[in-house]
């Protein structure tokens, strides 16, 4: 888990937004720049459900301007790398990366075997403690058919005597489950050409805010499901709730009295901060000018 | 009825403790250590999900805290590397058409020739036409967007997916062959004619297969399928709904609804001012001079209510004429159907819910009136009927006489809205009988 992958990790840009397909970037970006993005992808294990998602994640374009600021990332033209890439990839290459995908596909086909067994060995085995009387007849089975055990169930089983009961099934075949792998890296080279190299991505006008949050250690994630710009957590939101909706404004922007009381009161119906902030022009260079205020609703 | 609304809107606040049902679970980032119990390979069996967890409320510097963090990104990083496999018994092989609907490459020369003629031209006319007609390249009318087929179709999903050719192969929208790659059952290969030259005469034919991350390069922003569309679509077909594209898809094509459904044939605007003008001379006199009620025997107040109601409303039975223009992003582009609606890919039945996709990035702003009444009236209508709805009143008034579903979406989270024509002046208030506590729950039906 604690892989650190290549810096500057790069971030997919496709038709205008922005992804990571490497599990690794996923969570280093997460442990050391508390960048989590949002994950947009079906969970292949539960497919039926929207609690739990998976790859890719996407990323706001604010994420992707910070880190590369940050010098973490760089953006990819994705469409492009692939259709540069695939047309040029070497023969070798494509034969070594059809067998690494086949071993692969092999080593999954025989933990799913050999977790088919245990499975199998405890629904018996259930069943042996309620046939007690027949324990003594069953027992001479295994021996029999310990012998016979596959290949699969001898390397992951270790040292430990495997114990089947019952009929003894045909081997289960050795042919490789396919894989969809996650990158397309390998077989493209993993490095992107410098053509393929896209500029910053453009921000709105809230980034100030948003990289002064990110700066004072909070985690930042898109806020319209309650009905902010972004929320901001005081942790990982694996673990925390967050403590405020955040809505840029511009410095000398007036703003209507009436957000303010809606946000103070949406904030503290859901047992939030309602946090207003913006960035004063100072021209460039010039950092820190972020000013936030919190708005609470004060129960008279 | 007021009352009732700020009472509930009190409850959560004083019930601090008890669990609230209403929670959605995917508000928030789940804990994933809760897919814990779910080990590799996972057992279709077992499906059920974890109940909300526990979070602390800030960050302390204690090991305890760690610790139980470091469990839960190791249980996510554990969770979200688990590998798409395809078992070879229940493997299905479909292939990446860069340029579209096209016949297979092994049928009779003369034949292909013709065809891939009409193919290319049809190409570029990329766009223009949505359905490309029966006699071109792939047959039976598969739609020009597909870029993914399937020679060899089976399991359930075909049931709501895909058209297939003349050749039985299924072609694919994107969003249909991203979601299948996406979800682990389709493993999709590149052609062999953009990995470049072939390898040995049959040894390996199926090209490279094509990962999730070549999926999204190569099926977002085609044929108009944004991420935000995309985010939509899956969402709902994870939640078991049927979700096909609407006519309204294109930019180019409005929603053609058939106005058959509306019972009465539409006024027009002056039609129903000199309507509402000539009604309102009769009923009630003239206000400019006189009493609004006007003078005469009133034999009840409902005589006198109906005399009093001089403002005219919004009805939305009656049928604007000429039907304004929806502008996306407010235009209806996905039919979604229930998963207890009987689908047929062929014929698809009316459907449960229509839904316009909006991206809170470029969106930034409520949509106006004339956006929302154009979206609105691009769906038939569909009037509160059934014994419940025409007891009680508040859910007539919700559920309204058209409906529309908003999809916001904002990079990536969707937060779906659902908009009513509600139709308040056609409730007569005071013709209904006020709900006495010892009169029972029967009210008349309110007068139309």
């Amino acid at each position: 888990m604690d892989t650190d992958p290549a810096l500057p990790i790069p971030i997919s840009y496709i038709s205008g937004s922005y992804y990571l397909f490497s599990i690794d970037a996923v969570t280093y970006l997460r442990r050391e720049h508390h960048i989590c993005g949002v994950l947009i992808g079906t969970l292949p294990q539960i497919p039926q459900q929207n609690v739990f998602l998976a790859m890719p994640l996407q990323l706001m374009p604010e994420e992707a301007r910070l880190l590369v600021d940050k010098g973490v990332a760089c953006i990819v033209d994705e469409v492009k790398a692939h259709k540069d890439g695939m047309t040029s990839i070497m023969e070798e290459d494509r034969k070594r990366y059809l067998q690494d995908l086949e071993a692969e596909g092999l080593q999954a086909m025989r933990l799913q075997n050999r977790r088919k067994e245990q499975l199998r060995e405890e629904a018996l085995k259930n069943l042996d403690a309620k046939k007690a009387a027949k324990a003594s007849k069953k027992a001479a089975q295994k021996q029999d058919n310990a012998a016979g055990d596959d290949f699969a169930l001898e390397l992951f089983a270790g040292g430990e005597q495997a114990q089947d009961a019952g009929p003894q099934r045909p081997t289960p075949s050795e042919t490789a489950m396919a894989v969809t792998p996650s990158t397309s890296y390998p077989p493209m080279p993993s490095r992107p050409t410098s053509d393929q190299i896209l500029p910053s991505p453009e921000v709105p006008s809230s980034y100030p805010l948003f990289a002064h949050l990110h700066t004072k250690g909070y985690f930042l994630s898109p806020g319209l499901r309650f009905g902010c710009q972004y929320l901001a957590y005081p942790g990982d939101p694996l673990r925390f709730h967050s403590h405020f909706l955040v809505v840029s404004a511009e410095w000398d922007e007036e703003i209507n009295l009436m957000d303010i009381i809606a946000g103070g009161r949406l904030g503290t119906g859901v047992k939030k901060g309602f946090l207003v902030g913006g960035a004063e022009q100072t021209g460039p260079g010039s950092e820190d000018s972020v000013r936030m205020f919190s708005v609470e609703w004060a129960g008279m | 009825m007021a009352d009732t609304d700020e009472a509930a809107a009190h409850l959560p606040a004083s019930q601090d403790s008890a669990p609230q049902i209403e929670t959605d679970l995917s508000d928030e980032t789940q804990d994933f250590r809760f897919l814990n119990n779910l080990a590799f390979p996972s057992d279709s069996s077992q499906t059920s999900l974890p109940r909300r967890g526990e979070k602390d409320f800030e960050p302390n510097p204690t090991n305890y805290q760690a610790d139980i963090l470091d469990a839960s990104r190791h249980a996510m990083h554990n969770a979200l590397s688990h590998p798409r496999l395809h078992h070879p018994k229940h493997r299905v092989i479909a292939y990446y058409a860069p340029d579209g609907p096209a016949p297979p490459p092994a049928i009779d020369v003369t034949e292909e020739k013709d065809e891939k003629e009409t193919a290319t031209n049809d190409n570029n006319e990329h766009n223009l036409t949505k359905e490309r007609s029966p006699e071109t390249g792939t047959g039976i009318s598969v739609p020009e967007d597909s870029c993914v087929y399937v020679p060899n179709p089976k399991g359930q999903y075909f049931k709501s997916m895909g058209r297939a050719d003349r050749w039985n192969r299924v072609w694919l929208l994107p969003e249909e062959a991203l979601y299948l790659i996406e979800r682990g059952s389709l493993d999709i290969r590149w052609p062999v004619s953009v990995t470049g030259p072939t390898a040995e005469e049959g040894e390996e034919d199926l090209g490279i297969p094509m990962s999730l991350q070549a999926a999204y390069a190569c099926f977002t922003g085609r044929g108009g399928l944004s991420v935000e569309r995309f985010s939509v679509y899956t969402g709902l077909r994870r939640l078991g709904y049927t979700v096909i594209r609407a006519p309204g898809w294109d930019d180019e094509s409005d929603e053609v609804q058939d106005e058959d459904s509306a019972p009465q044939q539409g006024l027009g605007i002056f039609g129903r001012f000199l309507h509402w003008l000539h009604n309102w001379n009769k009923s009630t006199g003239i206000t400019t001079t006189g009493p609004v009620v006007g003078l005469g025997l009133h034999r009840s107040y409902n005589d006198i209510y109906r005399k009093l109601a001089i403002i005219p409303y919004h009805d939305p039975v009656t049928r604007q004429s000429p039907r304004r223009k929806t502008t996306p992003p407010f235009r209806v582009v996905f039919h979604v159907y229930k998963p207890s609606t009987v689908f047929r890919k062929s014929a698809p039945p009316t459907p449960d819910f229509r839904i316009a996709v909006v991206n809170s990035r470029t969106q930034t702003t409520m949509p106006t009136q004339a956006q929302l009444g154009a979206l609105l009236e691009s769906t038939p209508l569909d009037p509160p009927r059934g014994e419940k709805m025409d007891r009680m009143m508040y859910m007539r008034l919700r559920h309204g006489y058209r409906n529309v579903i908003l999809a916001v979406v904002d990079q990536g989270v969707v937060s779906f809205l659902r908009i009513g024509d509600a139709a308040f002046g056609k409730e007569k208030v005071y013709a209904e009988k006020p709900p006495g506590p010892k009169k029972g729950g029967f009210r008349p039906r309110p007068k139309k």
